[in-house]
């Protein structure tokens, strides 16, 4: 294969041009409105750029508190999950106890429940025990969200680190805390910190906790940017997304140095 | 794989670091499973349980109405019917397309190639509600898309947004990474020699695909394709966003019956068909899952 003469790759170049309008194109188009002041049609680009709608949005107490409350749910949910998840991944990876693999799968298995058809039966439920437009209650929901993200990841990450490392602390007669603490932690670090981020930008996100059991009282960042999404001035929603998405996203790059393609598979069974 | 590789001899004293061992285990993931078991087990059973449970004077008995009124309900039906067509169309179109970018990933390398591949993970990093937000302003009426087909002097485009081409274009978007990810993983193992020797003996592209390299992909792609199919048909915000008011992808049907209209009991009925329907899918994507464990062993 690689003794095959060069020549342009037109086939490739057809592919990356198609791939790069359908993937970067809807993108682009809301980065260009987040800046655009006048953009009327039939003109390719705006004929006015400006940051007019960036103070508008940002000076609205009614775009800044949802931020607020999404950035405090995500937080208080994603951290509670890291807490009881980053334990149980350790357990999973280095212990040996009854039913061991029948659990672990079983967090694999969450995957196969329709999410927005599980939502309704405990939003259902919520209703009942008076948790439905709480905080509380949406935090709940969120943390199981989370649990999918920070068992599998953290799980691999434990696994990965050779037991010859720890057993050598052991031998020196370092105390199991102690050769947790030194030696395990440190290497297991950049998969939990990237299994936090990941967990962490994909509940800030997420539209269907927040609808059904939090709203109408709870309005989180996605509920406002699904309600602006259908305003007249385009510019508001596009704003939200750019100024919300564009951290995450850079966050979301970090963490891939620290995350194989085939770890992401490896999560989901794959 | 761990502990287990003690020496023997040391029998009591292992004997009790197991139990202790096993005692430590167990507490230290009782905290997510339960998590599972209450937010996932309990309500799913009593949803069922509730769904049977029919009014008549004076109290409730156990019957089917509930579910004879949903399919006695030629709107319900409809929606039901035209999430499930357009799950599994947005399904294998996404999986194809991923079929198409992982094969020629498998044999160019290069610049373009990293490009292609890079692109292709792209989405993994685009939440739902973005990606929905933006496909309106690409896709819809005077959106960039049509302005660029215009400078080109394409003219008479025709918006998908708010039909039922919308939220597939959605769909198909949202599912190009993962089945990316387990097919060129699959498509890695099998070896320049093994493609090369069947060339030399005659076997056409095709025949390639279908006897050297599909067989390597053939879980991987099962997995992908459940794993999209329980994503698109619970799906909420893309059909929300860019499809047409009737008929309803389930996901909105359901937030409507059960936010807009306070009917928290047809709204159960509906989640539970949903739940069943994705019970074949996700009952297979267990299974295959389960082989795989054990083949791993």
């Amino acid at each position: 294969m690689k003794a095959r003469r060069k020549k342009l790759p037109v086939g490739g170049i057809a592919i990356l041009l198609a791939m790069s309008l359908a993937m970067v194109g809807p993108i682009l188009s809301v980065i260009i409105w987040a800046f655009a002041v006048k953009w009327r049609y039939p003109n390719l680009l705006p004929t006015e750029w400006g940051l007019k709608y960036w103070r508008i949005m940002l000076g609205r107490d009614t775009v800044i508190e949802p931020i607020l409350t999404s950035l405090a749910l995500t937080s208080v949910a994603t951290t509670m999950a890291a807490l009881i998840c980053w334990p149980a991944a350790y357990a999973f990876a280095r212990l040996q106890f009854p039913g061991r693999q029948l659990f672990l799968f079983s967090f694999i298995a969450a995957n196969a429940v329709p999410k927005f058809a599980l939502f309704v039966s405990i939003a259902v439920v919520f209703l009942n025990l008076n948790l439905v437009g709480t905080f509380w209650g949406v935090v709940v929901v969120q943390m199981l969200s989370a649990v999918l993200f920070m068992i599998w990841i953290p799980t691999a990450a434990f696994r990965s680190i050779p037991p010859a490392l720890e057993e050598a602390g052991f031998d020196l007669g370092a105390s199991h805390l102690r050769v947790f603490v030194m030696i395990t932690l440190p290497q297991a670090l950049p998969a939990l910190a990237a299994s936090y981020v990941l967990a962490f930008v994909s509940i800030l996100f997420e539209v269907d906790s927040a609808l059904l059991i939090g709203a109408p009282q709870i309005t989180t960042m996605p509920l406002l940017l699904l309600s602006l999404s259908a305003q007249v001035i385009v510019q508001e929603a596009a704003v939200l997304c750019v100024m919300i998405w564009v951290p995450c996203f850079a966050l979301l790059l970090l963490t891939r140095r620290f995350m194989s393609s085939k770890g992401i598979a490896q999560g989901f069974g794959a | 794989m761990t502990s287990d590789a003690n020496p023997a001899g040391r029998s009591g004293a292992v004997r009790t670091m197991h139990l202790k061992e096993n005692l430590a285990g167990l507490a230290l993931v009782a905290a997510p499973l339960g998590l599972l078991l209450v937010l996932i087990l309990l309500p799913t059973v009593s949803m069922v349980w509730n769904t049977f449970q029919v009014p008549v004077e004076g109290g409730t008995v156990t019957g089917i109405a509930r579910y004879q009124a949903f399919f006695a309900d030629s709107y319900s039906v409809a929606n039901l019917r035209y999430t499930l067509i357009w799950t599994l169309i947005s399904c294998v179109t996404a999986l194809a397309i991923s079929l198409g970018i992982s094969l020629y990933l498998r044999f160019s390398e290069g610049r373009i190639a990293t490009m292609i591949h890079a692109l292709s993970l792209f989405p993994l990093f685009v939440p739902a509600i973005i990606i929905s937000y933006a496909l309106v302003r690409f896709l819809g009426p005077n959106g960039l898309l049509q302005l660029l087909l215009e400078q080109v002097g394409i003219t008479g485009y025709r918006t998908p947004y708010l039909t039922p081409i919308g939220p597939f274009i959605g769909f198909v978007w949202e599912n190009i990474p993962l089945p990316v990810l387990v097919i060129t993983a699959g498509l890695s193992q099998v070896s320049d020699h093994a493609i090369e020797a069947a060339r030399d003996l005659g076997a056409g592209a095709w025949r390639i695909l279908f006897e050297i390299l599909l067989p390597q992909v053939h879980r991987s792609l099962l997995i992908a394709f459940a794993l999209i199919f329980l994503g698109v048909i619970g799906a909420y915000t893309v059909p929300y966003l860019l499809g047409p008011p009737a008929p309803e992808m389930m996901g909105v049907f359901m937030q409507r019956t059960l936010g807009n209209l306070q009917r928290p009991d047809e709204a159960q009925v509906q989640a539970v068909i949903l739940m069943v329907l994705s019970s074949i899918v996700g009952g297979f994507y267990i299974a295959t899952m389960l082989r795989g464990e054990v083949g791993r062993k």
